[in-house]
């Protein structure tokens, strides 16, 4: 049923994140969804150089840092909407949940067909696919970071922009 | 609210303004989130049947005086039939 909003409009706001137009928003989930698979293709190219290893895992933990920065603030904008923490969600953030949660079925589908035709492109093309610690982490990485992430990410995508206060 | 939604046009933010309540207040006699009549006003939502009957009742309106598939017209020239002066 209706539920009200804890947010309170007469006190400071709070959490600039909440006011962000919807271009940054969207700039920022970007950052979110790429960050972490260019960090990792990167690292796998840093291994084979002769580079410290130290200076390896610092630059792939800076290069992990602007993702893990934006997934935060894909949850703060979200702020309970998607795990329902947030109590009371009125029908508005209902429709909008069910929304953000097709989109993320949708871009998971994209993801899963793309992956599957990319291996099979590769294996086709007389390649062996080994599946040993290094495919193995960064899989499992991305499975446990943006499975739980992408309705956040979604909802932050496709809310328009908040009416001002008056 | 979604491109293949059609518009449903209101007279929320005029009604609001009238009666002398703010979002919040609004909202919290209708039991939703604050940010859901910005966006309703705006057109961006278009409200639930049950939520614009609720709407309806507590303005003391029939709800196509407030909601419509429509646009608006300004009430004045609904209530005496012509336009305003000027325009």
């Amino acid at each position: 049923m209706l539920g009200t909003g804890d947010i309170d409009v007469n006190t400071p706001i709070t959490s600039q994140v909440e006011y962000l137009p919807r271009s940054r928003r969207r700039l920022l989930v970007a950052i979110a969804l790429v960050g972490y698979p260019l960090a990792a293709a990167l690292l796998a190219g840093l291994k084979h150089t002769g580079l410290n290893r130290w200076l390896i895992l610092a630059i792939f933990l800076v290069l992990l840092l602007p993702t893990v920065a934006t997934l935060l603030l894909g949850y703060r904008y979200a702020r309970g909407r998607i795990d329902g923490r947030r109590g009371r969600l009125d029908e508005r953030d209902l429709a909008l949940r069910q929304q953000a949660y097709a989109l993320s079925h949708r871009v998971l589908a994209v993801v899963l067909v793309a992956a599957t035709a990319i291996t099979e492109i590769y294996l086709a093309s007389g390649n062996t696919l080994r599946f040993d610690a290094n495919t193995f982490w960064p899989v499992t990485t991305w499975v446990i970071i943006y499975i739980p992430a992408l309705p956040s990410l979604m909802l932050t995508w496709i809310e328009t922009d908040q009416p001002a206060d008056v | 609210m979604s491109d293949d939604q059609r518009r449903v046009h209101n007279r929320l933010a005029v009604l609001r303004t009238e009666r002398g309540l703010s979002r919040k207040q609004l909202a919290d006699k209708l039991g939703i989130n604050y940010q859901t009549i910005g966006y309703i006003e705006r057109g961006d939502y278009n409200p639930s049947l049950e939520l614009a009957l609720t709407i309806a009742q507590l303005f003391r309106l029939p709800v196509e005086a407030i909601f419509s598939l429509k646009p608006m017209t300004p009430l004045s020239e609904e209530i005496f039939g012509e336009p305003p002066a000027g325009a």
